[in-house]
């Protein structure tokens, strides 16, 4: 068995060494995340079945586990694992030829330190050592929405910037007051703890820990930074900040607060704000005429129909949203690497000049399409079981709130669909634009020559589109793993136990 | 309008944080975990610095994390303010004989001091961050001091990435020699001794290294662009 | 005044968190809420320190074989402080990396004026 501290160390030391290699060949730069990325899958593939039943808990340094830092490979955390390292991989071929410009080294060295940030976040468990890779995440993604040095990447990295850093902050006050009342900084151990204080000295460091990982996870009204930031950064940085690092990020908020604070009376509070979310982010996708502005805030509401899911709190529920979000990963990852080809050919963000793109790039279009279909939820797509099971979680609770708050949702979808088709129409039902030199964004000129996407943008596509399509089809593929890292993550007992009682 | 919103709200995380710092008496023993590191802590890593003791040690994984984050800002820092290559330096004043020979006398024993604190770190208050500071002012004084001199950015970059690296092997190391990440496997030696504590001076001095180098370039990163 | 004394460190730790969320909240200039944003994690770091803090502790080093163990603070928060520390600073270097770009692109640095990108 591999030990899990590997699907840390090695892209990590991978990452430090980028400049060691780039000074015996110069093209280097580019080849090793692919390298460490496929490292990555293949190790975490490896454990998933092993941890299918028990996870697996690592010490770092080998002392005992309150009085260390410990890994907790479970279901839910190598799961994740494999997901951060396909959709890295995928993300990161594709920039082989869409990252020209700028300092292309220090690219790939951010974009695998921000992907060992997200790997690190889930596997540990260690409420310091989250803020810590939290925080890895965190900058590498200020960095790289900054990356093209334009008016507009740089005005919403400032305001990222000054949004993410003040979550950390509250975050940071929220573990100091755990501390103080607990004494350790071990989740389990906090988790074992946690009844022997009064509920009202508890609850309100939850609350601060919640807002500052909340707004990296963008829950409204925390996602101001969002529809600026996903737009103005380069196309896969995009898909990486939509399909990964928002998914981080609400997995820590649910982390948190199955594990360490047990179910409680937050949760509805959640449920509801994760409705408004929902609401929030389809009206404000329904008016857009930039494509890329209308794919970030369909993931503000997409991220709230996950938080609806987790918050119902049953094993239903919870799988429904862990489904959801892999959902969601696979297809707006695909929906940016698809839209930031279309806007190069295009030279322009706005819906209107795609138009008749459907015949100009045929392959990505489809890819596009398949993408949006799957995100809306339609039968052969991924998409499709995914939304079933969260609204028959909703219905199973019997609860009249949660009833009217799946119908608002399934009123959200509603809307979705009528935005994703709007854009396919104009895709493959508009006449073709005559294609005039248009002026172009700085980074994304138009490119009359090429035909399609090249190669290496094609086949990430390809493979996401199967991926989408086989696992709509066949969703047993993936229920098993799906079920069993729910339960992993809504039983509190279980997890208290196999950390304290470990015996390394 | 908006400053009474944010009155409201500070007013609100005021009376929440209160009502919680309540319960945390202050100046009296809370964690088991802190005692257990001052008892057991010279018998289990061997550095007298129970401090550097956990940051190294109990808790090297975080150092680890806070090493590559300020990578990561050197990193982004470079890439956002790639210094223009149309040479538009800024005129500045050359310095007087006094300033320019002070600085220049200064600057070894400010490299020296810092140097002298990374590598005491496991038997004084200090480590490798503070060192690593320090000789980032130096190289500071230099610049605002002596104004033509500029270091390296080549070695810079690879003083800081070998920095890095080695630490991630040690840590392998320890994984492949003790089959723990991070264990401390070189022998403790006796207390209060330069030689002693395991790997920690080692990681010390990496890290050392690799603050200094890279505080000095992002402060000539950020000298040279404006 | 003694209880005053014994609470004085979590009230200005406090005091700096509240100062440092106002700047960020109500001012304009993007220099003043970086320095804004420096006042919060300053407080925050004082905070941490203060609840490790022992009545009549000393810093827990050994220093020489003999030294008695009782009243040594608690390491944990002063390591945990040594982690925020360095990554305060590597947010606000990178904040003010970006303010030197956004002024060369915008010519001010008026929070209220760089508005470009608008609903």
């Amino acid at each position: 068995m591999v030990n899990p501290v590997l699907l840390i160390a090695i892209p990590l030391g991978l990452a430090f060494a980028i400049p060691l290699f780039a000074l015996f060949w110069k093209g280097a730069a580019k080849y090793i995340p692919p390298v460490a990325l496929v490292f990555n899958l293949v190790v975490s593939l490896s454990l998933l079945a092993k941890v299918l039943e028990n996870p697996v808990i690592i010490s770092i340094g080998g002392w005992q586990p309150p009085f260390c830092i410990n890994l907790v490979a479970g279901t839910v955390g190598v799961l994740f694992s494999a997901i951060i390292a396909l959709v890295g991989l995928l993300v990161s071929v594709y920039a082989l030829d869409y990252i020209k410009e700028g300092a292309t080294e220090k690219y790939h060295m951010l974009y695998l330190l921000l992907l060992t940030g997200a790997t690190g976040v889930v596997l540990t468990g260690d409420i310091f050592n989250l803020f810590v890779f939290f925080e890895i995440l965190c900058i590498s993604s200020y960095a790289l929405v900054a990356y093209l040095r334009d008016k507009a990447g740089i005005e919403s990295a400032v305001k990222y910037l000054i949004q993410g850093a003040v979550g950390s902050s509250l975050l940071l006050i929220g573990i100091g007051l755990l501390y103080g009342l607990f004494g350790a900084l071990n989740m389990a151990d906090i988790a074992q703890n946690i009844k022997s204080v009064s509920p009202i000295s508890v609850f309100v460091p939850m609350v601060l820990i919640v807002t500052g990982l909340g707004v990296e996870a963008a829950i409204f009204p925390l996602n101001a930074w969002l529809p600026d930031a996903h737009s103005s950064a380069p196309s896969s940085i995009s898909a990486i900040l939509s399909g990964i690092a928002i998914e981080v990020g609400l997995y820590a908020v649910a982390r948190v607060i199955f594990t360490i604070f047990g179910t409680s009376s937050i949760l509805l509070f959640l449920a509801l704000l994760g409705i408004l979310t929902l609401l929030i982010g389809e009206m404000c996708a329904f008016s857009q005429n930039n494509i890329k502005r209308m794919l970030a805030y369909s993931s503000v509401g997409q991220i709230g129909l996950i938080l609806f899911a987790l918050a119902i709190a049953t094993s239903y529920g919870v799988t429904g949203g862990l489904f959801q979000l892999v959902s969601h990963t696979l297809s707006k990852a695909l929906l940016f690497l698809a839209a930031g080809y279309m806007i190069y050919r295009a030279g322009s963000m706005e819906i209107s000049a795609l138009e008749g793109m459907g015949k100009k790039m045929p392959l990505t279009c489809l890819a596009f399409t398949i993408g949006a279909f799957s995100l809306v939820g339609l039968p052969p797509f991924m998409g499709f079981p995914s939304k079933f099971l969260i609204v028959r979680a909703a219905l199973a609770t019997k609860e009249t709130l949660f009833v009217v708050l799946i119908s608002l949702a399934l009123l959200g979808t509603v809307i979705e669909g009528a935005y994703f088709f709007r854009v396919v129409q104009v895709l493959y039902f508009q006449p073709v634009r005559y294609e005039k030199s248009s002026k172009g964004i700085k980074g994304e000129k138009p490119n009359p020559g090429s035909k399609d996407a090249p190669i290496t943008a094609l086949i990430p596509m390809f493979i996401f589109v199967v991926l989408i399509i086989v696992v709509g089809i066949y969703p047993k593929l993936v229920t098993d793993v799906l079920n069993s890292a729910a339960s992993e993550l809504l039983s509190r007992t279980e997890y208290i136990k196999a950390v304290l009682d470990s015996i390394l | 309008m908006r400053r009474t919103v944010a009155i409201l709200l500070l007013i609100i995380v005021a009376v929440g944080i209160s009502l919680s710092l309540a319960k945390i008496p202050f100046g009296t023993p809370k964690t088991k975990v802190g005692r257990h590191y001052i008892d057991e802590g010279i018998k289990e890593t061997g550095a007298v610095n129970i401090v550097t003791s956990v940051v190294v040690n109990y808790r090297g994984f975080d150092t680890l994390g806070e090493v590559t984050v300020l990578f990561i800002a050197a990193m982004g820092l470079g890439a956002v303010l790639r210094a223009h290559a149309e040479g538009e330096t800024r005129k500045t004043q050359p310095a007087s004989l006094v300033l320019y020979t002070g600085c220049r006398l200064l600057f070894p024993l400010i490299l020296v001091f810092g140097t002298y604190i990374f590598i005491h770190g496991h038997l004084t208050p200090g480590g490798g961050f503070q060192g690593g500071a320090i000789i980032a002012s130096g190289f500071l004084l230099i610049y605002l001091g002596c104004r033509e001199r500029r270091i390296n950015q080549a070695a810079s970059n690879l003083v800081e990435s070998l920095g890095g690296l080695v630490f991630v092997i040690i840590g392998l190391l320890g994984l492949v020699s003790g089959s723990y990440f991070l264990s401390n496997f070189l022998p403790k030696g006796t207390a209060n001794m330069l030689l002693s504590a395991g790997v920690i001076p080692i990681i010390y001095i990496a890290i050392g290294f690799k603050v200094g180098s890279e505080l000095a370039g992002i402060i000539d990163n950020l000298i040279e662009e404006s | 005044m003694s209880f005053l004394g014994n609470y004085i460190y979590y009230i200005g730790a406090f005091g700096l968190i509240l100062i440092g969320l106002y700047i960020i909240l109500v001012k304009h200039n993007l220099i003043k809420v970086i320095i804004g944003l420096g006042i919060l994690d300053t407080g925050v770091n004082l905070f941490l320190i203060s609840v490790g803090y022992i009545t009549k502790g000393t810093a827990p080093i050994f220093s020489s074989p003999g030294i008695d163990s009782e009243y040594m603070v608690d390491p944990v928060p002063q390591a945990l402080v040594l982690t925020a520390i360095v990554i305060s600073v590597a947010v606000l270097a990178l904040a003010l990396s970006l303010a030197i770009r956004l002024y060369q692109h915008y010519g001010t640095l008026n929070l209220r004026k760089i508005r470009e990108q608008r609903w």
